[in-house]
């Protein structure tokens, strides 16, 4: 997955528009990142990426680009 | 999957939750799904507690998607984590407020209180498992006598881990066999409660893998005792066992037959080189194909052929010595040139059924396609070209979920047959009235009673075109209403010389001093024409007239389905009052003290129907 797959995939979890995130957001401003968000982002990096990830790990992250990090598909 | 007033457009986009599932695109979709989804219009409004065991935050998320695929709109009532108890128990104010017509009681092995302790003996085994039926039974009971819903009940999964290996299955003390006895008596609960169903998620967690079913990262994490994949398999079937209580299950699964029903192609090879029979593999799975399609219709489904082919040819398949299925299994038989769209529109005319009841199976992707587009109403599964498969993809999809199988369902072929001899018979008269007379109709009319009750709560939960008003109740509801002494309430049922047509019409309303509202009137369309709903005026006048009711007030609730009832009040007599209203008509029928019948070729009877003619042909089907 690119990064901009990537992007467009959070767009879709979030309910924005695709093309909204760029990478920059914090994730404390975005209004729809909730608990459902965040298991699904959980979900779908175990399914997509097969990379596990904790609810631990996703609370260090602030911006769409560290969860994009986290995820392993910016490398 | 999607309602009859999907669009083709959304019909694409609900793709995603029909098989096969991919979570992922579940997942990244649902805010979208759940919009495209919310534009259905008609769609039925219920409101569903989730009492939970553990959090179920998802399992609402998906259940809404299941459910509104389904044409069902949920409002949804949810417990706080494993308050599943409590809130029943100290009557939360907000879920007595709610007034849930369906209790999902969300319930999984961790919310068994105590397992066996090893060696424990068998009595004191026993004790335990009386101890925590207790406990739900008193749950069970304070849902049904104080807030008079549904309940769905998971039963119980498999621990995550067995202490004792296999002795876990044998010993009287293992965890395995302890929540095989609990589930036992969990369905022994269901079977003498009306208004109980269960969730089986033990065939659940083996269908889609113990492991893939339980993950400690969502446990430990958010107290999900189930994973992701778990949670969509579980909600895909909350929402069947809801969809058959609203009476929106498939009625008829349509197929075709070269390459669907046996290997090769009818016309070309000819019987005897169809691949079909135990000694080819391919043919031995054609023949568990049609064994599986002929347990369908056993339990209720109409089966129809759609095939390209000569008639001629086509019905000569069904003589092959291993086929399982006969001529006589099918409903409509439709072989011909003509493109199957059409074929498919003339099956449902002919067997009175709207398209949204239909099933449609063929090996092609093309001819899929094509019914696909231009019926979106109609489901067509992609069953893919390999045979072994087919009954598996039927399965998941859960086209034909029953919440219970009543006699009525199990003759619905043998109603078919004999009304495909009154259609016979009917063209020998010249007369309709002669046609009539000929059927030697007697109509048993009466109050409800305790026996037909799942029958009506059925009937009125399925008809939708000779259906006034499209009111749904569930069976607490009309139980009450069949208690109450302000409600007037009928149901008919009818038998002729060729058999029993089943219970076939409800009626009932309330009475308000010298008036009665009429909140339902509904028939089966398989009876239309033979005069039955002159028959329940009739016994409705004289009704009223018993109880001094001068006033018969009518309601007509014009929907997408029921414009054939648009002329029935006025077709009685009853008299048009107030100005237009955009929802509803209200008709008025002043009772006359001395009352001419309108049936003319209808015995009455209040008696029950004993003697018929084919007591086999118990009845009917599926409503329109």
């Amino acid at each position: 997955m690119t990064n901009n797959e990537f992007l467009l995939q959070m767009d879709e979890i979030l309910d924005l528009p695709a093309g909204t995130l760029r990478g920059h957001e914090r994730l404390e401003e975005l209004q729809n990142w909730d608990s459902t968000s965040l298991i699904t982002f959980i979900a779908l990096a175990e399914t997509n990426n097969g990379v596990p990830v904790s609810p631990d790990q996703i609370v260090t992250c602030s911006t769409v680009a560290d969860l994009l990090q986290l995820a392993q598909v910016g490398s | 999957m999607a309602s009859s007033e999907a669009t083709t457009s959304q019909a694409e986009v609900l793709k995603v939750l029909r098989s096969p599932i991919v979570l992922a695109d579940i997942l990244r979709k649902r805010h979208v799904l759940k919009k495209e989804l919310l534009k259905q219009t008609n769609l039925t409004p219920t409101r569903i507690a989730i009492l939970g065991g553990s959090t179920t935050t998802e399992v609402k998320s998906m259940l809404e998607l299941f459910l509104l695929a389904q044409g069902i709109e949920p409002t949804f009532y949810e417990s706080g984590y494993n308050r599943y108890l409590e809130d029943v128990e100290f009557e939360n104010p907000d879920l007595w407020k709610f007034k849930p017509n369906i209790v999902f009681i969300h319930t999984t092995w961790h919310n068994i209180s105590k397992f066996p302790e090893l060696l424990e003996t068998e009595l004191e085994v026993e004790q335990r498992v009386r101890s925590e039926m207790g406990r739900f039974e008193a749950l069970w009971e304070k849902i049904h006598a104080d807030l008079g819903a549904l309940i769905i009940q998971n039963n119980f999964d498999f621990p995550r881990l067995r202490l004792l290996g296999n002795l876990d299955a044998s010993e009287s003390f293992g965890s395995v066999n302890f929540v095989l006895r609990l589930n036992a008596e969990f369905a022994s609960y269901a079977r003498d409660h009306s208004r109980f169903l269960i969730n089986d998620i033990l065939y659940l967690s083996a269908q889609v893998g113990q492991v893939a079913w339980f993950r400690n990262s969502y446990w430990y994490n958010f107290h999900m005792a189930l994973s992701p994949t778990a949670t969509v398999a579980l909600t895909q079937n909350v929402a069947a066992i809801v969809k058959s209580v609203y009476g929106k299950s498939k009625k008829c699964l349509v197929l075709d037959l070269d390459n669907t029903l046996w290997g090769g192609v009818i016309g070309d090879d000819g019987v005897q080189d169809l691949i079909l029979g135990k000694d080819h593999p391919v043919g031995e799975a054609f023949v568990d194909f049609q064994r599986y399609v002929k347990n369908l219709q056993r339990r209720g489904v109409i089966l129809a052929v759609c095939s390209k082919n000569d008639a001629e040819n086509a019905k000569e398949g069904f003589s092959h010595p291993d086929s399982i299925l006969k001529l006589e299994d099918f409903s409509a038989f439709k072989a011909n040139w003509n493109p199957k769209p059409e074929n498919i529109r003339e099956i449902a005319a002919e067997l009175n059924i709207g398209l949204d009841s239909i099933v449609f199976v063929d090996d092609n992707p093309a001819e899929r396609v094509l019914v696909e587009e231009q019926l979106p109403e109609v489901a067509v599964p992609n069953v893919g070209a390999d045979v072994s498969c087919f009954a598996e993809v039927l399965e998941h999809e859960r086209y034909f979920e029953v919440d219970k199988v009543v006699q009525d369902d199990l003759s619905r072929s043998a109603y078919y047959s004999s009304n495909a001899q009154r259609s016979s018979s009917q063209a020998k008269f010249s007369n309709y009235g002669e046609f009539l007379a000929s059927l030697e109709m007697t109509a048993e009319i009466g109050s409800f009673l305790p026996v037909y009750l799942e029958r009506i709560t059925q009937l009125i939960n399925k008809t939708n075109q000779f259906n006034l008003t499209t009111k749904r109740y569930t069976s607490g509801e009309v139980e009450a209403m069949a208690q109450d002494p302000a409600f007037i309430t009928l149901y008919g049922r009818l038998a002729d010389r060729f058999g029993d047509n089943g219970l076939v019409s409800v009626l009932l309303g309330q009475v308000l001093e010298e008036t009665l509202q009429l909140d339902l009137w509904l028939m089966s369309c398989r009876v239309l024409k033979r005069e039955m709903e002159f028959a329940m005026f009739d016994a409705l006048v004289e009704r009223c007239q018993a109880r001094g009711v001068r006033k018969i007030v009518g309601v007509y609730i014009p929907s997408k389905k029921n414009s054939l009832v648009a002329g029935h009040y006025a077709s009685l007599g009853f008299s048009p009052m107030g100005g237009p209203s955009e929802d509803r008509e209200l008709w008025c029928y002043d009772v006359p003290p001395t009352y001419s019948p309108r049936t003319r070729h209808i015995r009455r009877t209040a008696e029950p129907l004993l003697v018929v003619p084919n007591a086999d042909n118990e009845s009917v089907p599926s409503e329109a």
